[in-house]
């Protein structure tokens, strides 16, 4: 099965070096300098404290189903092959309010369940794109 | 106070609505203008402003105004935004008549939903951009897929059912049924629902709005010229938008709440009125649940309790809160949110023929509620008696 027709990520200047860490099989997320908050997505500032002092900082990729989907219809080409396929809205065990998207991989989709527990994997799709995806633990 | 009841919705026109038009989002947007200053009584030489809101679909004012040949625009709004600002714009347009800016604003919404523009991305790419960057190359896209996420995380939370959703289908076609213009008329039944295929589960193409070809178009003015008319003036008591989440992104992250809860207090306190005070609603329906969360959030009933309230009958036509009652974009058709506007004017009214709710005074009518993009709008309308 190849990943390579999916829609690619367009990384920005706030996201580059999230993908970047993607690519060597890293998770991270911003950690404030301030208030110690931990933040997903990529942002320039601390939506809590309003500092702009930030550190980027390693998570243990493991998290909790607190959502997801199984598509059935083929809205684009690439997922043709892949139906039907689940993705799972993930909440990180790090923080409550720090989520992930990502399809599952390695479980049948009729198999989740709220609350499961899940760890990332890292998908090399080809030699400028890793993706991650979730796997039960 | 803010607006309240100082701008009026005089007059409403529609295209016919359709899986193929034939024609552009510029003619669509110039009959469903022209047939609404029809319906007002004026003339393309009376509109000053325009105002709409597109999403790369559809034809902007400073293209509009010239193809009818408008003499001067005193204002416009070419707002970026899906169904989440559909009631903003025309919140918008009383702001600016009240403002004095604008006397004359024609609003539209003008889409080739099914034949040229798709929301579902089918045929379109994707912009893996923004939030959508850590969601698309997953497969994880279009507006279904979106709903669905919510749709689970408000089962999980508090046990709505597949039953409770379908009451919501089954409801709005049987309403259709007494629209025209609807697209679907033919009843369904809960067994229908449940056979409906999967879309992107828990939602099934039965959960799923009409995607449609068609344009729709209000002219606001001020309240006291609308009296003035042809048609009778209906009141915009209440104006609002805003919000401040994107849950898109996940931050926050809680998919049971919309951000209709944040703006509803705002709203009821503009327009001097309450949940109580609201004779029909017609909510923003891309899917079920939206219907669902908003009768929650709009203070019809407990947080959690969308399902139960749905399913116990409240929301049909001669219940205590008829919703929908022109099909909705699950049965009459989709034209992003102004449909809501124009039915709601139908029924203060009292033109809405067959699906009429009696003595009907106050509408509720709203956007989608605020997933996706951020933030959502909405309008209470009255009748001028």
């Amino acid at each position: 099965m190849s990943l390579g027709g999916r829609p690619r990520p367009q990384p920005d200047r706030d996201s580059a070096p999230w993908w970047e860490a993607v690519r060597r099989h890293e998770l991270l997320v911003q950690e404030c300098g301030d208030c110690g908050t931990l933040r997903f997505p990529p942002r320039a500032i601390c939506g809590r404290c309003r500092s702009r002092r930030s550190a980027w900082a390693p998570v243990r990729g493991t998290g909790r189903v607190a959502s997801w989907v199984v598509n059935h219809q083929v809205f684009l080409r690439a997922f043709a092959d892949e139906v039907p396929y689940a993705v799972l809205h993930v909440r990180l065990d790090e923080a409550d309010d720090l989520f992930m998207y990502g399809d599952l991989t390695g479980a049948d989709p009729a198999d989740v369940t709220p609350g499961m527990p899940v760890r990332a994997v890292f998908t090399d799709v080809d030699d400028d794109l890793t993706l991650v995806r979730w796997r039960p633990r | 106070m803010g607006l309240r009841d100082r701008a009026a919705i005089a007059g409403v026109g529609y295209t016919p609505f359709s899986k193929d038009s034939g024609v552009s989002t510029l003619t669509l947007a110039i009959d469903a203008i022209l047939a609404a200053l029809d319906d007002a009584g004026l003339g393309v030489d009376d509109v000053d402003a325009l105002a709409t809101h597109r999403v790369g679909d559809s034809t902007p004012p400073w293209v509009v105004a010239p193809a009818l040949g408008v003499p001067e625009v005193h204002w416009y709004l070419d707002q970026f935004g899906g169904g989440s600002v559909s009631h903003a714009v025309i919140g918008q347009a009383a702001m600016a008549v009240a403002a004095g800016v604008a006397r004359t604003v024609v609003c539209y919404r003008a889409i080739n939903a099914r034949s040229e523009f798709r929301m579902g991305g089918t045929g379109r790419g994707v912009a893996p951009v923004f939030d959508a960057q850590y969601q698309a190359p997953y497969g994880h896209f279009a507006p279904p897929q979106q709903f669905a996420m919510f749709t689970r995380a408000h089962m999980i939370k508090y046990g709505t059912t597949h039953e409770q959703l379908g009451a919501i289908a089954v409801t709005q076609r049987a309403h259709a049924a007494g629209n025209p213009r609807a697209l679907k008329r033919d009843p369904i039944t809960m067994e229908d629902y449940l056979a409906s295929r999967w879309i992107a589960e828990p939602l099934r193409l039965l959960d799923c709005c009409l995607e449609t070809d068609g344009a729709c178009a209000v002219v606001v003015t001020s309240a006291e010229r609308a009296r003035d008319l042809a048609a009778p003036p209906v009141l915009i008591s209440g104006a609002v938008w805003g919000g401040g989440d994107s849950l898109l992104s996940g931050q926050g992250g809680d998919f049971t709440v919309s951000e209709a809860a944040r703006i509803a207090p705002r709203l009821y306190a503009m327009a001097g009125a309450g949940p109580e005070d609201v004779d029909v609603a017609e909510l923003y329906d891309c899917f079920t649940y939206s219907v669902l969360v908003q009768l929650e959030d709009y203070g019809f009933c407990a947080k959690g309790e969308g399902g139960p309230y749905a399913a116990s009958g409240a929301t049909r036509l001669g219940g205590p809160l008829p919703v929908n009652t022109h099909g909705g974009f699950l049965s009459e058709g989709y034209v992003h949110g102004i449909n809501h506007v124009a039915e709601a004017v139908a029924q203060l009214r009292g033109t809405a023929g067959d699906r009429q709710v009696r003595g009907a005074e106050v509408a509720l009518s709203t956007a989608q509620p605020g997933y996706v993009l951020a933030g959502t709008s909405a309008l209470i309308l009255r009748a001028d008696r």
